[in-house]
């Protein structure tokens, strides 16, 4: 023992039993010492506080805030016996006190891990359990006749919990909520599921505390309105300020011969030695990629180039397997595997000590997420996190010295709450009314303190409450529909079958329904999105974990199949691979274009560029910060007009639909639209009229109060988000398991109640939900707005280049398509043929 | 016989001429019959009865819809293609007595239902509705009606079932994806008649012609042999 952790363990043991001080001689006995911030947590806690810890990975939030609790039951004066650890039974143990909800499955068991450890070190009587979709029917179970003292859950188990009709007595003495990593629950359906949650617990277990623990964010104060809500009441609250980031160092591997290096390749695997050699620097990597399907293709690209690392290098991403995501954890966590290739699946929670070198394939595309990627490195004493960036295609070099730019300015991008999504209340009033029933006005008071319903009006309750009673339309009464009833005063749901399903469906905000991988000799691999496999027929072959699968059939709610020898074949093309350039990096782009516009070309990122910004330049041109260019060329497709705002992919959709909108008023025209991160391309069979349309204020600001909506309508936007609005509000059903024939006759797919609720209940408030989505998530309304002032402003230079330019590449070869139309539906169809392969014979 | 059928298209098949509706439904001439596949009366109800909200108005829309066609096509007699009614849950009196005031209007009517697999679960429609109910194939030389696309011998089979929708691709990238009428060499699918109803897209095979219908106007499909097929 080191002199002074003689002197702490000294002064700890003269602590009073109970006191901050048994948390200080805990810490001591492991060689720590409690951080500023953890003992400011603590006394927070007990005087009864609430809070949102935020502070980098690592650097101690989940023992600050496990700690309040621990201190309070010491407190209360039940002896422990230190050193003599005894399995605590389920029966004598206390009832349910601290509820956890991680955002991630996979972070459950690691979780339950780290808070294991002070209970076992005092021989606190408290059972300790997670409930998520990974828990064991025998578990849950037992978790049915009676709740642990500590329970590790996910925001859909929590919603489960308040289906139960004893939800009162269960959260009888429960003292603190703790959510962890909220920064990534926040600004999503699943964040406004956890406010709602945890407003229905603050009515039922009025002390209880919570508090939340986030990465740093750009809006914390935000973040900690929407934890605590925003009739807190009595009680205070504080943002508690956690330790600082360690150095952080941002490089990239630079294509040796960038002439030769593709525009727009999606894997850039042509860098694999490269990689290599940097995994080969360090003792265990981390190489984050931003999809799942990009996991698999470095995954198996790696082990091409090196054989010999069968054994050593693994696959993590969200879809696989629990016990196979454990095996990996573990392996990260001894040091046992030189490198996992991984999806944001790791970039949360847990502390992985021996990585000593983190590699990102493509654009992190924002500067937080880098910052986060980057910190899962340099956890020894004295080591600098390091993160060294791989592009996939050469104009990401940009985006790796823009971020390095926005991370010495501080721009910490911030995550916008989400306003008042209907379809999730429609589901938490279910929720409530299965574990219970409710009174209105009560339930009203109570939704109405989240910040995110803090705006709801009188009419969208009453309409929510009608939408779930009578169906919402006031001039009809549908008889046989009801999915809440009237019981005098409270309103209840008392159809069993409508029950059953409300619970199966709780877990579907979080996207696409999901099926599971298995080998037909028995052996489960993971999951996979219902929509992938519906792709596959019997036969075709796909890579999935890692492994060459062949496809076999779907049976009882899986996908069988059987280990294929070739490595050929489809892989998985996951969703959530589009997300966009933050705004703040989007600045930083085009400050860093601005200079290189001048011949400034700054870092090694840069500098690699400068063949193909002379091709640009020679070609087209390389547009300043305020300058917008625009590029047309003709090829054997039809007319290609390429607009470069560099706002981000979100606002480029939404600027694609305005503009081709406000050019089909000007004569009938079909355009078909892509966008990237840098810009969005409107390619027409015809030519399209830029000139006039430019004359006419194409790129003005005004008129978009009629027009956003207007360009919205012409395209399919709004029906694809609807699609997540009919699953969250009850529509329509993933399959499920068992569900027999009678759910056959329910089944109908988002687009087409999309298509019935427009025909024949055009007010109906989930329509006007999908629109604002489009526009307020979607397509960031504000920011377009912001981009189109500043367009406005902008100097336009339309250009003609003798080919497609290297800027425009990219969205030449993009395929997934927006459309905008002012031809008649039956003109279009003669030019069309039938896309199907004629079959043989 | 009536002159005007705005957006139709007249076709031979088995030396008889069929018009194909944009309305998605056929015109057998000879016959005076409109064939109807897929209808699915009731399935909003079916939805509504199991706490799922679906708008009112489909079932009014659809038999609307038959109305006009009726009035159109002067047709005197209507051959359901499987599927009449959704589910026993749909069986809701208030769909059921549309259906009733619908049939009233059409007391001259012959109606006749070719069993398809919803009905077998569903029910047959009321006998009040007085429309008569066979397990398909139903011999009609030189046709076979049935729900199921099935092989008859010695007869062309008229069939629902599928749904079906074709996917169209064409330049600059454009694409659509429309319910179409699908004649094989020995089998045709009808587009499904119902409001609240999906699509499938299908597989064509060489020699197959298909039609899509915009709901205003059938089109024939780009590579199609022009001399089988006349603009109506």
């Amino acid at each position: 023992m080191t002199a002074l952790a003689e002197r702490a363990a000294h002064v700890a043991a003269r602590a009073p039993r109970g006191s901050i001080g048994e948390a200080e001689r805990w810490f001591t006995t492991r060689g720590w010492r409690p951080f500023d911030f953890q003992r400011e947590v603590w006394s927070a806690y007990r005087d009864g506080e609430s809070g949102l810890i935020h502070a980098a990975t690592g650097t101690g939030k989940t023992l600050a805030a496990w700690w309040g609790p621990l201190l309070e039951w010491l407190d209360e004066g039940v002896e422990g016996q230190p050193g003599r650890a005894r399995k605590v039974r389920r029966s004598s143990a206390p009832s349910l006190r601290v509820l956890w909800v991680t955002p991630l499955r996979a972070l459950a068991a690691d979780t339950l891990e780290s808070l294991a450890a002070p209970l076992r070190d005092l021989a606190i009587p408290w059972t300790l359990e997670s409930r998520t979709g990974d828990t064991p029917a025998a578990m849950r179970a037992r978790q049915r006749k009676r709740l642990p003292t500590a329970l590790v859950t996910t925001p859909e188990s929590l919603s489960l919990l308040l289906t139960r009709e004893d939800v009162g007595e269960l959260f009888a003495d429960l003292r603190a909520i703790v959510v962890d990593e909220w920064h990534e629950l926040l600004g999503t359906k699943r964040g406004v599921q956890v406010e709602l949650a945890l407003a229905r617990v603050r009515a039922l277990a009025p002390r209880t505390r919570v508090w939340g623990l986030s990465a740093t964010i750009g809006n914390l104060e935000q973040a900690r309105d929407s934890l605590l809500g925003t009739h807190a009441g009595p009680t205070p609250s504080r943002i508690v300020r956690g330790v600082e980031p360690k150095q952080i160092v941002v490089d990239s591997l630079i294509p040796p011969v960038i002439e030769r290096f593709p525009w727009a390749g999606h894997l850039g695997t042509q860098m694999v030695p490269q990689v290599v050699a940097a995994i080969e620097e360090g003792d265990t990597a981390i190489v984050f990629t931003n999809t799942r399907s990009q996991t698999e293709i470095w995954y198996q690209a790696l082990l091409a180039a090196r054989p010999d690392w069968a054994g050593t290098i693994a696959l993590h991403h969200g879809s696989l397997d629990r016990r196979k995501r454990d095996w990996v954890e573990n392996g990260l966590r001894t040091g046992a595997l030189r490198c996992v290739v991984a999806t944001s699946s790791l970039d949360l929670g847990v502390d992985f000590s021996p990585v000593d070198r983190v590699v990102q394939i493509g654009s992190p595309k924002g500067i937080a997420r880098l910052l986060q990627r980057a910190g899962r490195s340099g956890h020894r004493p004295g080591a600098i996190s390091r993160i060294t960036c791989v592009p996939t295609n050469a104009l990401e070099l940009i985006e790796v010295a823009a971020v390095r730019d926005g991370m010495f300015a501080g721009a910490i991008e911030s995550r916008q709450p989400l306003d008042r999504p209907l379809d999730v209340l429609a589901q938490h009033v279910v929720t409530v009314a299965i574990g219970g029933g409710f009174d209105p006005a009560q339930l009203l008071a109570e939704v109405r303190a989240t910040r995110s319903y803090a705006g709801l009006t009188d009419e969208e309750w009453e309409w929510t409450l009608a939408f779930l009673t009578s169906g919402g339309a006031a001039l009809t009464a549908y008889p046989e529909y009801a999915r809440l009833v009237r019981d005098g005063s409270r309103f209840v749901v008392q159809d069993a079958q409508i029950a059953r399903r409300h619970k199966m469906a709780i877990g579907t905000i979080v996207g696409d329904a999901h099926i599971t991988v298995s080998y037909l000799r028995g052996g489960t691999l993971g999951s996979v999105e219902e929509s992938f496999i519906a792709r596959l027929a019997p036969g075709d072959r796909f890579v999935f974990a890692g492994t060459p699968l062949e496809f076999v059939r779907v049976r009882d709610m899986k996908a069988w199949v059987r280990r294929a020898s070739t490595v050929k074949g489809a892989i998985p093309r996951w969703a959530g691979s589009r997300m966009p350039l933050s705004g703040e990096l989007s600045q930083m782009l085009r400050e860093r274009l601005g200079e290189a516009s001048r011949g400034i070309l700054r870092d090694p990122e840069l500098q690699a560029l400068r063949p193909l910004l002379e091709v640009q330049r020679k070609w087209s041109a390389i547009p300043t910060a305020d300058e917008l260019l625009i590029e047309r060329v003709k090829s054997r497709q039809g007319w290609h007009l390429y607009f470069f705002p560099f706002e981000g992919r979100l606002v480029h959709e939404g600027l694609a639909a305005l503009l081709a909108y406000r050019m089909s008023r000007l004569r009938p025209i079909t355009f078909s639209m892509s966008s990237n991160d840098y810009g969005f391309e409107l390619l027409s069979a015809g030519e399209p009229p830029l000139g006039e349309a430019l004359g006419a204020g194409l790129l003005s600001p005004d008129d978009l109060v009629h027009d956003i909506p207007a360009s919205l309508n012409s395209t399919e936007m709004a029906k694809r988000q609807f699609r997540e609005i009919a699953r969250v509000a009850g529509l329509v059903f993933p399959g499920f398991p068992r569900a027999g024939k009678s759910a056959r006759q329910l089944q109908a797919t988002s687009g087409l109640f999309f298509d019935v609720f427009r025909q024949y209940d055009p007010t109906n408030l989930l329509l006007t939900q999908a629109h604002r989505e489009v526009l307020e998530r979607q397509l960031e309304r504000s920011r377009m707005g912001r981009a189109l002032q500043r367009i406005d402003r902008a100097r336009v230079i339309v250009m003609a280049p003798p080919r497609i330019s290297p800027l425009a590449f990219p969205l030449w070869v993009d395929r997934n398509r927006e459309r905008v139309s002012s031809e008649k539906l039956a003109d279009r169809i003669r030019r069309m043929q039938l896309s199907l392969e004629r079959a043989a014979g | 016989m009536p002159v005007a059928l705005p957006g139709s298209i007249a076709i031979t098949v088995g030396g008889d001429e069929l018009r194909l509706l944009p309305d998605r439904a056929v015109h057998w001439v000879r016959t005076s019959t409109l064939l109807i596949a897929d209808p699915h009366f009731g399935k909003a109800a079916t939805f509504r009865a199991a706490g799922i909200y679906v708008p009112s108005g489909t079932t009014g829309a659809a038999l609307d819809r038959l109305d006009a066609m009726l009035e159109s096509t002067g047709a005197q007699r209507i051959v359901f293609l499987g599927d009449f009614l959704h589910a026993r849950e749909g069986r809701h009196p208030s769909t059921l007595a549309a259906i009733d005031a619908w049939r009233s209007r059409h007391g001259s009517v012959d109606m006749l239902l070719v069993r398809g697999n919803h009905d077998r679960r569903a029910g047959d429609p009321p006998a009040s509705l007085r429309i008569a109910c066979v397990d398909g194939p139903h011999a009609e030389p030189p046709f076979a009606l049935a729900h199921h696309p099935v092989q008859v011998d010695g007869a062309y089979v008229l069939a629902g079932h599928v749904h079906p929708a074709a996917r169209l691709h064409g330049a600059a990238r454009e694409h659509a994806r429309l319910p179409c009428f699908q004649f094989g060499a020995d089998c045709a699918l009808l587009p499904a008649f119902g409001e609240f109803t999906g699509l499938a897209d299908v597989e064509v095979s060489a020699g197959d012609r298909v039609w899509v219908t915009t709901g205003t106007e059938v089109i024939a499909l780009a590579g199609d042999d022009p001399s089988r097929s006349t603009s109506g």
